[in-house]
């Protein structure tokens, strides 16, 4: 087993940056999309890898997709003005999230059968496919939303914004975060 | 399956009369509660439990896309009582994500009396099918008039002749809009609190949105389906 884990997790502390936070998270998408593209063209079965995949597709992604969707989006929708042009944008977004949910799915049910098998998903050429189809789409996903999305929060964001989508990221995974004050309790 | 029910009852009140013996007859004895809820009847949404409030603490009003319609006498009677008798300090609206009765205004089928019921909600998505334009997600169209709806609904309160005399009155009265997720279970204030009737009136004649063009009512294609008139 691998005692670094692969995809490197988030430093607690920068829940208190939510902005930070979800690029970090980018990056860490990043570190997936590169795990997914070897352990979807290797022609052996990666088993630490695709424990690790399995466990990001199932818990990391679908927090991250409500972090955004049901948080940063909404209020963007409030806060953003005429010259931003986000609406479009954050449409199109939105519609990419539900494919790659889909894609995710199909994804773990490739892990889930190769695992079961102990066959390398690389040997077929449809489930390599899956692999790579994901790391491509979601690569173009974050690059628009680090591209765009992000400096426009960072811009029109106020600092009682950012406290309160700090509090629910920081709830979403189960921690409570003073209103007031920095200290995070599980 | 039903007994189960009954099963469940009896061993909730044995066990809140184990943890506190005086619970049922100090709930029996008054309710003052400070809040009136108006939520959705959506299943997954247990008013007092996401807002930690206990029983006789939270007045509840519940209907199919948590509509505050002046003419739907339930709603009246239920704000009327609030007002006038329990003297609620705060009206919270609190929509949810993922809302069904939204989702079939949206998807354009006939759903029978629910089209009736949700017409407020199919003129609200009229009015905005420039910005339903833009999404092209499905469910982020049926969130984004979930939240659309709180403040229509809001707004509508806030006109509301029994609001409008608890102010004239000097009642300390809010009214809030909130939207709630259930993958998440956490609630989403949608700054729209309204606290007298000066607020009221501001509301009541909202500004054009800053981020878009005119309505796209002028626009070649129908954005919203529409249904056959209901009759």
């Amino acid at each position: 087993m691998n005692q670094v884990p692969l995809i490197e997790p988030l430093p607690p502390e920068l829940v208190h940056e939510p902005l930070n936070w979800l690029f970090a998270e980018h990056y860490r998408h990043r570190q997936l999309c590169h795990l997914i593209e070897r352990v979807g063209t290797a022609t052996v079965l990666l088993t630490d890898e695709a424990h690790e995949i399995l466990t990001f597709l199932r818990h990391d992604m679908p927090l991250h997709v409500i972090d955004e969707e049901d948080d940063l989006f909404p209020l963007l929708r409030r806060r953003c003005q005429a010259a931003d042009e986000l609406d479009s944008v954050l449409g199109a977004l939105s519609a990419q999230h539900h494919d790659d949910l889909n894609r995710a799915r199909a994804l773990i049910d490739s892990l889930e059968r190769a695992l079961a098998d102990g066959r390398a998903p690389g040997q077929d050429r449809e489930s390599r496919r899956v692999f790579t189809d994901f790391a491509l789409h979601e690569r173009r996903h974050i690059a628009l939303e680090n591209a765009v999305v992000l400096p426009i929060a960072r811009l029109r964001l106020t600092a009682a914004d950012l406290r309160s989508l700090s509090i629910r990221l920081a709830a979403r995974r189960g921690l409570l975060l003073d209103p007031q004050g920095e200290e995070a309790t599980s | 399956m039903i007994e189960a029910l009954l099963r469940n009852n009896l061993d909730w009140a044995a066990t809140r009369t184990r943890l506190d013996p005086e619970y049922f007859r100090r709930l029996s004895e008054q309710q003052a509660p400070d809040y009136l809820w108006i939520g959705c009847s959506d299943s997954r949404v247990p008013a007092n439990e996401i807002v930690g409030l206990q029983p006789g603490e939270l007045f509840v009003h519940r209907n199919v896309a948590n509509l505050a319609p002046a003419q739907d006498m339930n709603l009246l009677a239920v704000l009327q009582f609030a007002l006038e008798t329990l003297k609620v300090r705060h009206i919270i609206v609190c929509g949810h994500y993922g809302c069904g009765g939204v989702r079939a205004v949206l998807d354009g089928r006939r759903h029978g009396i629910l089209d009736h019921w949700m017409q407020r909600v199919q003129r609200l998505c009229e009015d905005h099918d420039a910005d339903l334009d833009a999404i092209r997600d499905p469910e982020t169209r049926v969130n984004f008039i979930c939240e659309k709806n709180v403040l229509a609904q809001v707004r509508s309160l806030s006109r509301n002749p029994f609001v409008v005399d608890a102010w004239r009155r000097g009642q300390s009265l809010s009214i809030h809009g909130w939207i709630y997720s259930i993958r998440d279970g956490l609630v989403r204030d949608l700054e729209t609190t309204v606290c007298d009737a000066d607020a009221a009136a501001r509301l009541a004649t909202p500004l054009p949105s800053p981020r878009r063009g005119s309505s796209s009512r002028t626009a070649s294609r129908p954005r919203v389906p529409r249904r056959p008139e209901a009759r």
